[in-house]
């Protein structure tokens, strides 16, 4: 259904949506930017919630779903950088500048695979959900202050925008199944996260736990 | 409450003393700081037409890169001998752990500023006369937020036996902010003789407010034997 409804967006965006009138049909980009862009937002949220939940309740599910959060956000915000570029590209005749609102996708995206990388290099189940956890945290408490420090530079992105009716119905349309495809990865990620680590806690562990002791007394 | 200054006071002294005797840490990060600032200077300012104003982001990664090995090195020192088992044992509150260790971190850090941002000044030959309050201010504020999260990591990634370069990779993303706004505010007052608005060092006091009262939250779930 989400595959339907996103071929409806696309083709509501491509044929029945009037051309914007300075920067031509590449304006079109835009509808699949601007719901992408607030989805990556949602999806860092969900993976702050997440984070406090584990650090204060020590459950696995809150773990699991940190980290299909977080993984969303990479893939949001790369295709709101991706589409981002390709727009730049034709409006103002760079790939990148270092104006505000990029310089902020910019730092989101490496914020979100760095928690990704630090998941990847720790073994231990539960040192590896404090750690992700703490760095959740701090990660998404640093997204105002990114945002407020990237307004000392120099901007060029347009801040408030004015829209045509028909623009906005095509928004909308192309909206939902941008947030159903989101939603659905999310949970595919999360339920996968919650079989592997399930399985993990059952027999993996087990079998570990002498070697992890050792090492543990040989250092402290 | 006096007890607690009076633990904080000991941690810190520990800390500070075991420094002094073993001045294992310090030398250690100036030498880095300053062969970071040559190794730039050579590639950026050998042509002789660069900018003074350069001089702070340069300065930036010196600071960047000093600063994760010093939070590496206190760090380990209390893996020494199983100190920090014998550490949380004590009847000591976790907020003071850290505040302490913040304290010599932070002490050292502005050891390597005071020299290597001469250091840096000399090579580049940025001109600190248009607002040096300015300057040593932004610098201040920075390195204060910078150690508050670099203390925090440290005790988290010590804690885990992880392969170095983790703790990097952690601190640099959070600390983008801090060296956006601050190289941004310097740039301005520097280059273009702006004076130093309010905003920009109310997201500096913002960060280091925020990264304080969230590091001593969660720094009782960070430490672990």
């Amino acid at each position: 259904m989400t595959i339907v409804l996103l071929l409806v967006g696309a083709i509501r965006a491509i044929y029945y949506t009037p051309v914007e009138q300075t920067m031509g049909p590449i304006q079109k980009i835009f509808y699949l930017h601007l719901p992408v862009a607030i989805c990556t937002f949602f999806a860092c949220l969900t993976s702050f919630i997440a984070s406090v939940g584990y650090l204060s309740q020590k459950r696995r599910f809150f773990d699991d779903l940190a980290e299909a959060s977080a993984k969303m956000a990479v893939i949001l915000c790369t295709i709101v950088l991706a589409t981002g570029m390709i727009w730049g590209k034709s409006a103002w005749g760079q790939w990148w500048t270092w104006s505000p609102r990029l310089t902020f996708s910019l730092v989101l995206w490496l914020l979100y695979v760095v928690y990704l990388m630090i998941r990847a290099s720790i073994e231990s189940g539960n040192r590896r959900g404090t750690v992700a956890a703490v760095y959740g945290i701090i990660a998404f408490l640093d997204v105002p202050l990114v945002f407020l420090s990237v307004r000392l530079m120099p901007d060029m992105h347009p801040n408030a925008i004015t829209l045509e009716p028909s623009m906005k119905l095509t928004l909308a349309i192309c909206a939902v199944p941008v947030v159903l495809a989101a939603a659905g990865l999310a949970h595919v990620c999360y339920t996968l996260n919650a079989r592997r680590n399930g399985g993990e806690s059952h027999g993996f562990e087990v079998i570990r736990r002498p070697s992890m002791l050792a090492g543990n007394g040989g250092q402290s | 409450m006096t007890g607690s200054l009076a633990q904080l006071r000991t941690l810190v002294e520990k800390d500070l003393r075991i420094e002094a005797r073993s001045r294992q840490t310090l030398g250690l990060i100036i030498v880095l700081g300053i062969l970071i600032i040559v190794v730039l200077g050579l590639g950026l300012g050998a042509q002789n037409n660069i900018p003074g104003y350069y001089a702070t982001a340069v300065l930036w990664v010196a600071y960047l890169f000093a600063g994760v090995l010093c939070f590496e090195k206190t760090m380990a020192v209390e893996r020494v001998d199983g100190v920090l088992s014998a550490l949380l044992m004590a009847p000591i509150d976790r907020g003071v752990i850290y505040l302490a260790k913040l304290l010599s971190n932070l002490a050292l850090m502005l050891a390597v500023a005071l020299v290597v941002t001469p250091a840096g000044m000399l090579f580049f030959g940025f001109d600190l006369s248009a607002a040096p309050g300015a300057f040593v201010t932004v610098i201040g504020l920075s390195l204060i937020g910078f150690a508050a999260v670099g203390t925090l990591f440290s005790a988290l990634v010590s804690s885990s036996r992880l392969q170095g370069g983790l703790l990097a990779m952690m601190i640099f993303p959070i600390t983008l902010p801090l060296v956006i706004t601050s190289t941004q505010l310097l740039i301005g007052a520097f280059r273009d003789g702006t004076p130093i608005v309010s905003t920009g060092l109310g997201v500096l006091a913002a960060f280091d407010v925020i990264f304080l009262t969230t590091s001593w939250l969660v720094f009782e779930w960070v430490l672990e034997p």
